[in-house]
């Protein structure tokens, strides 16, 4: 009886240092695979934002959202980072920025000003430009 | 609030229209330790996505980072970040606004790196509080390239630290800030 309580007691044990074990290395979303919550133009989700932080927050925040828009600056970081804003025709120049997913191996990071493509991310949030983390380029047929 | 103060610069200076006076970026990058001296993980965080803006003609500027956007290596640290202790659902941001105090040491017109000290209000987890810290400002050419190191204690911002992982995460945050501005366009 004893023993048999004591390998229950080490089987659930185990159980749980193999759950606590995942959990705790449980990897990032691949956001490539994820599914897209919304495909929106960039325009459309910066004025959103303009309009009503809070409503835009409630609708957007932390979903996983396909951006459309035409490329207005390229940032290139020292570390080799990449941040794409997009033009939304606001007079102060702000718009959708978007960094490129770091754990992600892009099919290219050499994107050129005035070019319509397709990112998709995780929205951050409204910093003065809306933000997206962890983007990838979508390619739209 | 932030966008009032950035509004609230930028009209001053086109009030009294003296062009790129005031610089900006979008692109500050914002790093925090929270590894507690004990902790055999390090519990750490990045976030590219920082914006400043600072007007050379007056020391004022103002600074915001997304909470969300910081990234950890552990998913599930990132998790607990935002749920348990940031709260970023109910305080989404950090915000710093102040001024430069010794402005007057930092000649803008000549390259070089600078010792400033900024004074002013740091607000994170919907905590206010009054803090002065130094940094540096180098100036090569018509960028300026602004670092800061500081520490904060979490307590001081109501960010409580379970006693189960008291062992990991420290009481005190060191936070850096690595920032490129360039004249707002």
């Amino acid at each position: 009886m004893l023993k048999k309580i004591i390998i229950a007691l080490l089987a659930v044990g185990l159980l749980g240092g193999a759950i606590g074990y995942y959990l705790w290395n449980k990897p990032h979303m691949d956001v490539q695979a994820a599914k897209t919550d919304v495909s929106i133009a960039a325009e459309q989700l910066f004025k959103a934002y303009v309009a009503d932080e809070n409503a835009a927050n409630a609708q957007y925040l932390e979903k996983t959202i396909a951006v459309k828009g035409v490329i207005r600056e390229v940032d290139k970081a020292a570390d080799g980072s990449v941040k794409i804003i997009f033009e939304t025709g606001d007079a102060d120049g702000f718009g959708v920025s978007c960094e490129m997913d770091p754990l992600t191996k892009h099919k290219r990071t050499d994107f050129q000003k005035g070019e319509t493509i397709t990112l998709k991310g995780i929205c951050a949030g409204f910093n003065l430009d809306v933000q997206l983390s962890r983007c990838v380029e979508v390619n739209q047929n | 609030m932030y966008k009032f103060i950035f509004a609230s610069i930028l009209s001053i200076l086109f009030s009294i229209s003296l062009p790129a006076q005031q610089y900006f970026t979008r692109d500050a990058l914002v790093k925090f330790d929270a590894t507690a001296p004990s902790s055999p993980e390090e519990i750490k965080a990045v976030n590219k996505s920082g914006t400043a803006v600072l007007d050379i003609t007056t020391g004022d500027m103002a600074w915001k980072v997304l909470i969300k956007n910081f990234l950890f290596e552990k998913s599930l640290m990132q998790e607990h970040f935002n749920e348990n202790y940031m709260e970023s659902g109910k305080f989404p941001n950090a915000t710093f606004s102040g001024k430069i105090v010794n402005l007057s040491d930092v000649n803008f017109k000549k390259d070089g790196e600078y010792k400033v000290r900024a004074k002013g209000v740091l607000e994170m987890h919907g905590v206010k509080k009054d803090v002065e810290f130094p940094g540096t400002i180098k100036v090569s050419g018509n960028t300026l390239q602004v670092k800061t190191n500081f520490s904060v204690a979490c307590a001081d911002y109501g960010i409580k630290i379970p006693g189960t992982v008291s062992d990991k995460v420290g009481k005190e945050v060191k936070i850096s800030i690595d920032a490129p501005l360039a004249p707002k366009k």
